[in-house]
């Protein structure tokens, strides 16, 4: 063979070295991305459900901060063992026949045992009186509603947010006569006219230390005389529409065998 | 330079390298925002090292939790332990807490990537 061709082979043999070295180091580079795709899919299953099970845990924290505010709120009060049960569940059925979302129904449910919050602040003796109030203290009374949204109008947490409004709203009537800012028609938060509803309808078919509870027919006149008055005419409509879900509603919630949480009031 | 010492951030581990006692440390959490900026130092002096190491380097590795370009970067890391182990001593210490499966198993895919290496895993 001549020189030439010896530089030649020379030549062949080093590119190939070359090209062995790089293929190697790409195959080596590939199987390395893959494993690094595989490690990182891996990683974000595992923090893709640790994140699920936060929110979950997030919801339910809230879910059961607003229920026991509820029952420390009912303890204190007159209404008794499933008042606020029975009102979260009245008021998701008059959410859900208005036209609100599932989810803005469930939240209102969640939300609404709240709405007596405030009377935590109002002194036992008015809160516990076996008979009607005085001018005063009714003024007094009164304040549970502001003083809820107080408490709770700080609070950046939607569930809470919504809580105050039903809070503060729950006592105002659709003609403007209701408490504590005297708003009217659709001027009040749906959540709080549709609490109202609920609210007086269970607290008028239930017994308090100062009345025993009412019949029937005699709930349904007066919110059939409300209608416009005190409560949004198309709530009541609704309500008269679907009566029997709200029938079942307070079977199933019934204060029989319910032990009260309320302290006794001995005077 | 002798030492090199970068402290820990949110997003940055801790980086220690102490070139007198042969000690290389990473702790936390590696998702830089540019990685191969944030590593280059460590890089950089780590080749410096080598040119004259000490006769047994300990490197710790606590690595809480690491991106996927973090993770490239590990590679080319343990490219360059790699070949600084066929002339020098050198002990790999992967430490990782006991309930962080993903570390758990990214040392386990790091050792078996590089068999020349030495890595002890560390539970905490």
């Amino acid at each position: 063979m001549i020189d030439s061709e010896l530089t030649l082979l020379d030549e062949l043999e080093n590119l190939k070295k070359d090209f062995n070295t790089t293929v190697d180091k790409l195959s080596k580079d590939l199987k390395r991305s893959y494993k690094t795709i595989e490690r990182s899919d891996k990683q974000q299953t595992r923090e893709f459900l640790k994140l699920k099970a936060l929110n979950k845990e997030i919801a339910d924290t809230q879910k059961e901060i607003i229920f026991t505010m509820g029952a420390i709120g009912e303890s204190r009060s007159k209404e008794t063992g499933n008042h606020v049960k029975r009102v979260a569940e009245y008021s998701k059925i008059l959410a859900l026949k208005y036209g609100l979302s599932q989810y803005e129904a469930e939240q209102l449910k969640q939300a609404s045992p709240m709405h007596d919050i405030g009377k935590v602040a109002i002194p036992d003796v008015i809160l516990n009186k076996p008979a009607r109030y005085t001018p005063d203290e009714f003024e007094k009374m009164k304040e549970h509603a502001k003083l809820g949204h107080e408490m709770l109008k700080y609070s950046e947490r939607p569930l809470l947010k919504l809580a105050s409004i039903v809070a503060y709203e729950h006592h105002e009537k659709w003609d403007g006569t209701g408490y504590p800012q005297g708003t009217s028609g659709e001027d009040i938060n749906i959540y709080g006219r549709i609490t109202a509803l609920a609210d007086v309808f269970d607290a008028l078919g239930s017994a308090r230390v100062y009345k025993p509870a009412w019949e029937d027919e005699k709930i349904f006149q007066l919110l059939k005389d409300e209608r416009g008055k005190h409560f949004d005419p198309k709530l009541i409509d609704i309500f008269f529409d679907n009566i029997n879900d709200f029938l079942e509603v307070r079977n199933t919630f019934s204060d029989k065998d319910v032990v009260s949480l309320k302290p006794t009031f001995n005077s | 330079m002798t030492v090199l010492n970068i402290e820990k951030t949110q997003l940055t581990p801790s980086i220690l390298l102490d070139k007198k006692q042969g000690l290389v440390e990473i702790k936390g959490d590696s998702l830089p925002e540019n990685t191969s900026e944030f590593y280059q130092p460590l890089i950089a002096e780590l080749q410096d090292y080598f040119n004259s190491p000490q006769d047994k380097t300990v490197i710790n590795l606590e690595i809480t939790y690491f991106n996927s370009s973090s993770s490239k970067l590990f590679f080319d890391f343990f490219d360059l332990i790699e070949t600084a182990s066929l002339k020098y001593d050198i002990d790999i210490n992967w430490i990782y807490d006991e309930e962080n499966e993903s570390m758990e198993e990214a040392g386990e895919d790091f050792a078996e990537d590089f068999e020349k290496l030495t890595f002890n895993m560390v539970t905490k």
